[in-house]
């Protein structure tokens, strides 16, 4: 039971229609909605961060599903393992991205473990990451990737701590789509 | 500043603009307080003596008018619950009046003599007293409002008059008394209100809106956004369209026609009302006569 009303298309602010045009805009929206400025510029950033963008898809449902993971945030691990199946991450990479099998053994390339390391450090800190795992990432990874993971981590992080303390419930069609493919 | 307010993406428009072309009211509404000491059927913010007051205080309500005056509104107006619950009402509208012109809204139950007395100061200000009054006999009206409402209406209001306050009265009904023609009990009213010293401009005569304690009761007109003047109004809990948006529907603020949560600094809410009306028609306007 969530922790606030989520609300529905004919309770939402006038200025969010939009939104629900298309029918339940989801828990996040249908809890934004309560401070319309505020959803109209957080949705527009979440939809910049978290969309599709220079980097791939694979590689941000990664550090998504594992930031989410490792706050301990079942809304966004839901919702999230579905969206990785769909980006073609395997079911062993998913399992060990949700803390339920080997990092080590489910990813083979180097690259993806050096940023699952990093989203680990940078999601629970505290503090400066480990050098090592720093310097791993520096070896592999652009810049400017290096400022675009950084801040899908802090993103997802940001959401996990609104999902979960605000109790979001998962949708029904993720909650379908877990059952049917044997996630608990 | 209205110049400022030009250059945020919502509005192209001033609101000075928006006003002098119709497109929304001049009058700034505040809610002053959620509860009253009445529990009328129609009532749109479910008010009553117990109910969560939402106060938007002294302080705060002298800060908006001077952002209203800056930015180019014209007129304030004072709402609730029962405004005159407040203790610090009349030194407030005072301070509120030496900015704009202000209407109060009352069911005038409370006037009694050592009340009036303290809201003579605003006989040489630009303040109005609005008060409701529906139907010219004590049981009728009363049955809508309360006991003994009728009488304190009519004892209340010429201690007003007396006092010098201007008083203008309004009288709610269903849509479908509303006619072209007064009707027998409506000729009554107008003969009652005129022998307590309000002229005729100053009767005003709207539907019950079928939000809050209304719509429970299966009361009023629906009303949809656009049927509702654009006057931005602003209570506790944030900014809205209309003093009739913000109601309480089963205990629950409803927030469908809120325009920000975010109140300060003022022009927030006022920018993104005109950027809400940019697109209507010069004086557009509501087609079911709501104000
Ligand atoms: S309609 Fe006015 S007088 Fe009646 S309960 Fe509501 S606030 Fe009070």
């Amino acid at each position: 039971m969530s922790r606030i009303a989520l609300l529905t298309a004919p309770e939402a602010p006038f200025g969010l229609a939009d939104l629900y045009a298309d029918g339940d805009p989801g828990p996040i929206v249908a809890a934004l909605a309560h401070i319309p400025e505020l959803a109209e510029v957080t949705l527009p950033f979440l939809g910049a961060v978290l969309g599709p963008s220079a980097v791939g898809l694979r590689t941000k449902e990664i550090v998504i599903l594992r930031s989410s993971a490792m706050l301990g945030c079942r809304y966004c691990v839901d919702a999230h393992t579905v969206v990785a199946r769909d980006a073609s991450l395997s079911v062993d990479e998913v399992r060990a991205l949700r803390g339920e099998g080997d990092v080590a053994a489910a990813f083979a390339e180097d690259r993806e473990r050096a940023l699952i390391a990093w989203v680990d450090a940078v999601a629970v800190g505290p503090g400066d990451p480990p050098a090592a795992v720093a310097a791993a990432m520096a070896e592999r990874y652009a810049d400017a990737d290096l400022v675009e993971l950084t801040l899908l981590v802090g993103t997802t992080v940001m959401l996990n701590r609104f999902a979960t303390c605000l109790r979001l419930p998962t949708g029904e069609q993720t909650r379908s789509r877990l059952d049917a493919e044997g996630w608990s | 500043m209205s110049a400022a307010i030009g250059e945020h993406p919502h509005s192209p428009a001033t609101l000075a603009g928006a006003v002098a072309a119709g497109r929304m009211s001049g009058r700034l509404w505040l809610y002053a307080n959620y509860h009253c000491n009445l529990a009328c059927t129609y009532c749109l913010t479910e008010s009553a003596p117990g109910v969560p007051r939402r106060l938007l205080g002294g302080d705060r309500m002298r800060a908006l008018a001077d952002e209203a005056a800056t930015l180019g509104f014209t007129a304030i107006g004072v709402t609730g619950g029962e405004p005159f619950l407040l203790p610090d009402l009349p030194e407030v509208v005072a301070d509120l009046a030496a900015r704009l012109p202000v209407v109060v809204l009352s069911n005038a139950t409370l006037f009694t003599p050592a009340l009036v007395e303290r809201l003579r100061p605003w006989a040489d200000l630009p303040v109005t007293v609005q008060v409701s009054l529906d139907r010219p006999d004590p049981v009728d009206n009363d049955a809508m409002r309360g006991p003994h409402n009728f009488r304190k209406v009519v004892e209340g209001v010429p201690l007003l008059v007396e006092a010098g306050i201007r008083v203008r009265v309004a009288t709610t009904l269903e849509l479908d008394e509303i006619g072209p023609e007064p009707t027998a009990d409506q000729e009554r009213l107008c003969v009652l209100h005129r022998a307590l010293g309000v002229a005729d401009e100053d009767h005003v005569i709207r539907p019950i809106v079928r939000r809050g304690r209304a719509a429970t009761q299966g009361l009023g007109v629906v009303a949809a956004r656009d049927d509702l003047e654009p006057e931005l109004t602003v209570t506790a809990d944030g900014a809205f369209w209309s003093p009739f948006a913000p109601t309480v529907t089963g205990g629950r603020l409803d927030i469908d026609l809120l325009v920000s949560r975010s109140t300060t600094p003022l022009e927030l809410p006022v920018s993104r009302m005109l950027g809400f009306l940019e697109g209507r028609s010069p004086g557009h306007d509501t087609t079911l006569g709501i104000r």
